[in-house]
């Protein structure tokens, strides 16, 4: 296996930043775009630019949701993102020699119902 | 992503991205994706262990040269109600945190269950005004305050935890059922100290766990 064969749309820094922030939720949960600005600590055109090619891609769906004058975008991972990052993962490991596991985690730690 | 060295991506933001960087990246966001969605950070968790043993310990100390059994007195009242407000505000601004800009069925089911355990440590709480007032003899009187709420908020958590298949949330409630129960071959006076002891002794378990969660890493570990 060749760093070649790695998916080329999440082998980017700020996208793997991107995918790996939203497969720690819960399969089915979003996040709005101001909470993912501000964890990811990018500028609003960044963010834009790097969710649209996700989104081109079907690895995150967005949604665009009015309340009141307010408009209010919310991002989620769909399970073609998140079987591509598992792959992403498991490929990243064998590069690195490294035990060939299950991949992404299936359940993300805030799945948990409890705290 | 056309002109790279083999092994080398040229990142669409700058600089070239190697896959060991990639790994440790990977890794880093992963945690600090898992620090941010998670309320019950592991320092809550600690200072809810401090909470129980300082609140049922000095219960404990109230009650223990009391004959007959008259309950709790004296100033680890306001002590207990302090600290429990201190755990209210400090879940409730961690579960704010936690949950801000998030949406969806898992939320939803998260903050519904967060209320329904409040609701159902209340109501086990509350139930001791109605065994005050129908003058329950010392033995159930005491017992039931120092350890049939935490019982019965044990086997809520366990059995809803497990619905939804959240097993570490579900040992930690099938512990705490356990503490109380043994809380129940102590006595009255016995039963605070037990719980005290037994308390701490899960919420340290649950903030280690915690803690390790937190430093999991994705590719790596």
């Amino acid at each position: 296996m060749t760093a070649d064969e790695l998916d080329p749309l999440i082998h980017v820094p700020t996208r793997l930043k991107i995918v790996v922030t939203l497969a720690e939720l819960p399969d089915g949960d979003a996040v709005s775009f101001t909470r993912l600005q501000d964890m990811l600590g990018l500028t609003p055109g960044n963010l834009i630019i790097q969710l649209r090619k996700l989104e081109e891609a079907g690895y995150l769906a967005s949604e665009k949701t009015r309340s009141g004058s307010a408009q209010k975008t919310t991002v989620a991972l769909t399970r073609t993102g998140r079987a591509a990052l598992g792959a992403y993962t498991r490929a990243l490991r064998n590069l690195l020699g490294g035990l060939d596991e299950d991949g992404w985690a299936a359940e993300p730690d805030s799945s948990r119902v409890a705290f | 992503m056309m002109d790279h060295a083999p092994g080398f991506a040229a990142a669409d933001d700058g600089g070239t991205f190697d896959p060991r960087q990639a790994a440790a990246l990977l890794d880093q966001s992963a945690a600090q994706a898992r620090r941010a969605f998670t309320p019950g950070t592991p320092a809550l968790f600690a200072f809810r262990a401090v909470l129980v043993l300082v609140v049922f310990g000095g219960c404990w100390l109230s009650v223990r040269g009391q004959h007959p059994y008259a309950g709790p007195t004296g100033a680890v009242l306001p002590v207990a109600f302090a600290l429990v407000a201190v755990n209210v505000g400090w879940s409730a601004w961690a579960i704010r945190r936690a949950g801000a800009g998030v949406s969806g069925p898992h939320q939803r089911a998260r903050l519904t269950w967060i209320s329904a355990m409040g609701v159902v440590l209340i109501v086990a709480y509350a139930f001791s005004g109605p065994l005050f007032h129908g003058r329950a003899g010392n033995p159930l009187w005491g017992l039931y305050q120092a350890s049939a709420p935490m019982l019965v908020v044990g086997l809520v958590g366990a059995v809803t935890a497990s619905f939804a298949r959240d097993r570490s949330a579900a040992g930690a409630f099938l512990l705490i059922v356990v503490v109380a129960v043994a809380a129940g071959f102590a006595g009255p006076a016995g039963a605070w100290l037990v719980m005290g002891i037994g308390l701490c002794a899960v919420c340290l378990v649950v903030a280690a766990d915690a803690a390790s969660r937190r430093h999991r890493g994705v590719v790596g570990s």
